[in-house]
């Protein structure tokens, strides 16, 4: 009794040695993210497979900054961001792995996909239009484009240049009309603001419901999560308004998405966990809490999006490489400069 | 006296060498961040020049400008008022209008436009209530000078702190002289405590101006693009080290320019006085004036304190389903065993360097002293980068053991930023005693480490006291420098905070703030206690 008793103290020692010289039970996370949904993905992940997710949280600049800097002796296994043109940022600076595998290639949608591999898409977002109920007939809503029009003079509302979401969308109409035209139109969005850029999303909402602009371009999920505000005033100001996805005509390219999303680091320690935490994080188990919690849409072809999302209706995405987001970005800031939009 | 400085200056030489390294370790990060500027494209000062200086420009200096009126304004009337006057509440008000600095001023910029907004608690009430009335308060309140008089409540105690030692230290024997001499109470204030209070005012002014700077979260929000915006969206979202350093130094040049003007203006005039010697009887007032002295002190406790605290408060009951306690216990202990950690070794060296400056007497020492303090006027995520350059290059040659992402680097980091806040106190302090405490001791034949245990630890405690609290709270504040540096897994009341206030879900982001502003509370209800000990303010 006693020698198996020491035989097995041995042999977990062994074992032991092994794992730590060869495969840690950790996986080490730099993140952008930083919704309670991630949390709760963690723990499932952990209780799943043993692995414990360490996490970083900041701003993904300076997440880059970091990995860049440490260079071989990151600690860094995966990058996580809300914004394709970060990845691509990353990708340009060297600081990424391909990552082939079956199984995340079959749990998502063909379009959202890097053409390159170096980094795999976990949810997406659309940047869209919403407006006031009262003060706009939705059949006066057409395209991005169309936002340049005089018609919309002292009517649109939108938060600061200094925002990634807005330089992605800038980005992406560098990307699909050119720099000259991007210009005109951020002229054209100038001349129309209701106020200076300022506030968050959601702030661009209340101002609709406030009169003090009659539509906003925001991101999808910022509706969803007024919607479900526990504050009935919120709530209130969510229902004055009305979602328009852009560009869905039958000649045009399709409303912006960005999509949030992970890259293997390019010296990830634990490279074996990491990707296991990515096939994990896109499976329809954990999309399905992704949709439910953040309301952002599942990369996941076979996870619906939440109930308040469904209740928009479907729409088609704009099919750019999601690359450009990252390519165009210094362009788009420069316009944004040039053209006074703060 | 000339020769025995000199004796003792040789006898410890090591001392003061020791003093030049540790300095040049604390200013390492800037200089790498120089260095890097050697690298940078020239053409990048045009595009700045061409299209953004104006405008960050005058945004900062309007923003400084309202910031310093209003804290000037809710600081120096109140302290004048408790400090000479009498009326009903007047101990209570003296505690309270020190909290506002539990709160942080990115909190209190959310808070407020909540509060403020279409969906807040004003104008639904108006709305409901008084429809035609609420017409008028449905305004776009994210604006500049809504802004500034926000930072304005958020840093006035700055000022009222330092305000209401002068007024109590120059006390009775001027206004007695002036009265004497027939100026009213308001021309003996005017004429006579103010300029004798001025370079009080202006040390307390100096660190709102910082603050103001260096504000990111609430400048982004409110849109207004400064000088530290500008750094950011240069260095993160165009990659333009260039500009961002250009910026840097712009900022840099703003900052000296306001210290050497108060010098310059200070040296000028200089005034001798004599403190306060006879306690103090306080004037009576009127009816009238009695309770106009207690709305004038009321004010900024109340939009400075009081409502932002109780609109918190009740989010945190909308949330309370929801409040994860095990966490909040966790994020608590975090945030206070680095604050209390950090605060102790950046006393203890802010004491290093004042005790050198001190009984050395040397030019050179003078200059390290006043180079260390630089931190505090460079962005945290600027000295996070600059960290990690350097530590990155260092690192490379340690393959076994990392320093990125230890509380090491955490903890310097903070140092380097917040080494002027925990001076300040000491120094002045340090100043107050008289030369001849330290020449005793030499001749004595006591040593510096003897001299600073025997004679400067003990006459200077309570300044030591009230420089860890001080730092311990702006500690506890901080943001930039935590969300980069921090190690792996370690979250702070402040980083939580702020990730829900990001994400738009200030309710959920409640009972952080919350947290951070009640140990704050009890912190500077203690250092009100010791600064009453400290000079006898009547």
């Amino acid at each position: 009794m006693k020698n198996i008793f020491y035989t097995l103290i041995m042999c977990s020692l062994f074992l032991s040695c092994d794992t730590n010289e060869k495969k840690s039970n950790e996986v080490n996370l730099y993140s952008q993210r930083h919704y309670s949904v991630d949390k709760l993905q963690y723990e499932n992940f952990t209780k799943l497979t043993g692995i414990k997710v360490n996490v970083i949280k900041a701003n993904a600049d300076e997440l880059i900054e970091r990995l860049r800097n440490e260079g071989e002796n990151s600690p860094a296994d995966l990058f996580i961001t809300v914004d394709a043109g970060k990845l691509q940022k990353a990708v340009e600076l060297e600081l990424l792995q391909k990552v082939n595998n079956n199984i995340i290639d079959a749990n998502i949608s063909d379009d959202l996909k890097d053409k390159n591999g170096y980094w795999v898409p976990i949810t997406y977002r659309a940047r869209i239009v919403v407006y006031s109920n009262d003060r706009v007939q939705k059949s006066d809503l057409s395209t991005y484009e169309d936002l340049a029009n005089e018609k919309w003079k002292n009517r649109i509302l939108v938060r600061s240049s200094s925002n990634a979401y807005n330089q992605a969308l800038m980005s992406s109409i560098v990307a699909n009309l050119g720099s000259d035209v991007a210009s005109n139109w951020s002229n054209g969005i100038v001349n129309n603001f209701a106020r200076e850029p300022k506030g968050s999303d959601r702030d661009q909402v209340k101002a609709i419901a406030a009169g003090q602009g009659d539509l906003a371009i925001v991101n999808s999920y910022y509706i969803g999560l007024l919607l479900s505000s526990e504050k009935e005033e919120e709530l209130n100001a969510g229902k004055s308004v009305s979602v328009f996805f852009p560009n869905q005509g039958e000649n045009q390219r399709g409303s912006h998405i960005n999509v949030s999303g992970i890259g293997l680091a390019k010296n990830s320690p634990n490279k074996d966990n990491a990707i296991k935490l990515m096939e994990y994080l896109t499976s329809e188990d954990a999309q399905n809490t992704y949709v439910n919690n953040s309301y952002e849409y599942a990369a996941n072809p076979n996870v619906k999006p939440s109930k308040i999302v469904q209740a928009w209706g479907t729409f088609k995405r704009d099919k750019l490489d999601l690359n450009s987001l990252g390519k165009f970005r210094k362009e788009a800031i420069r316009i944004f400069d040039k053209t006074g939009w703060k | 006296m000339e020769i025995k400085n000199k004796i003792f200056y040789l006898e410890n030489k090591r001392w003061i060498i020791g003093s030049i390294l540790f300095a040049i370790l604390l200013l390492l990060p800037i200089f790498t961040l120089l260095y890097k500027l050697i690298y940078v494209e020239g053409n990048s000062f045009k595009y700045l020049l061409e299209n953004i200086l104006l405008d960050y420009s005058f945004n900062t200096f309007y923003l400084i400008l309202i910031t310093a009126f209003f804290s000037l304004l809710f600081g120096i009337i109140p302290a004048w008022l408790v400090s000479i006057y009498k009326f009903p509440g007047r101990n209570f008000l003296d505690i309270v209008l020190y909290l506002p600095l539990a709160i942080p001023s990115y909190i209190m910029a959310f808070t407020y436009s909540d509060i403020l907004s279409y969906t807040g608690p004003i104008q639904s009430f108006l709305r409901e209530n008084f429809y035609n009335i609420s017409i008028f308060f449905n305004q776009d309140y994210l604006q500049i000078e809504v802004l500034g008089i926000i930072m304005a409540l958020a840093l006035y105690p700055y000022i009222y702190t330092v305000s209401r030692v002068s007024f109590s230290l120059v006390g009775a024997n001027y206004i007695n002289v002036s009265k004497n001499l027939g100026l009213s109470s308001f021309k003996t204030f005017y004429k006579i405590i103010l300029p004798l209070s001025r370079p009080a005012i202006f040390s307390g002014l100096f660190l709102v101006l910082m603050e103001v700077l260096n504000e990111y979260g609430a400048v982004k929000y409110f849109g207004v693009n400064t000088y530290t915006t500008g750094i950011f969206r240069a260095w993160f979202s165009m990659g333009d080290i260039g500009t961002a350093i250009q910026l840097s130094v712009i900022l840099l040049l703003v900052v000296f320019s306001i210290f050497y003007i108060e010098k310059y203006y200070h040296s000028k005039t200089k005034f001798y006085y004599k403190t306060n010697s006879t306690i103090q009887s306080l004037g009576k007032l009127n009816r009238i004036n009695k309770f106009l002295a207690i709305s004038l002190c009321l004010i900024p406790f109340l939009f400075g304190f009081f409502i932002p605290l109780i609109f918190i408060l009740n989010n945190v009951f909308l949330t309370f389903s929801s409040i994860d306690f095990k966490d909040l216990l966790q994020l608590t202990y975090n945030t206070i065993s680095i604050s209390s950690i950090s605060s102790f070794l950046i006393i203890l060296i802010a004491l290093f360097f004042l005790f050198i400056e001190k009984i050395s007497k040397t030019r050179v020492n003078y200059f390290i002293s006043q180079s260390i303090s630089m931190g505090y006027a460079i962005p945290g995520a600027v000295i996070g980068l600059g960290l990690i350059i350097l530590f990155a290059f260092i690192d490379n040659f340690f393959s076994s053991f990392t320093f990125l992402g230890s509380f090491f680097i955490l903890i310097y980091a903070y140092v380097i930023r917040f080494l002027a806040v925990g001076k300040s106190p000491i120094k002045s302090s340090l100043e107050k005693h008289p030369e001849s405490y330290d020449d005793t001791g030499k001749n004595l034949g006591l040593g510096p480490l003897k001299l600073l245990q025997k004679i400067h630890l003990p006459i200077n405690k309570f300044a030591l006291i009230t420089a860890f609290i001080v730092t311990f709270i702006d500690l506890m504040k901080e943001l930039p420098i935590t969300l980069i540096l921090r190690p792996f897994n370690f979250d702070t009341l402040a980083t939580q905070t702020y990730e829900f206030a990001v994400e738009e879900m200030i309710p959920l982001s409640s009972i952080y703030s919350l947290m951070i502003i009640l140990i704050g509370s009890v912190l500077l209800l203690f250092l009100k206690n010791i600064i009453n000990k400290q000079v006898n303010v009547s």
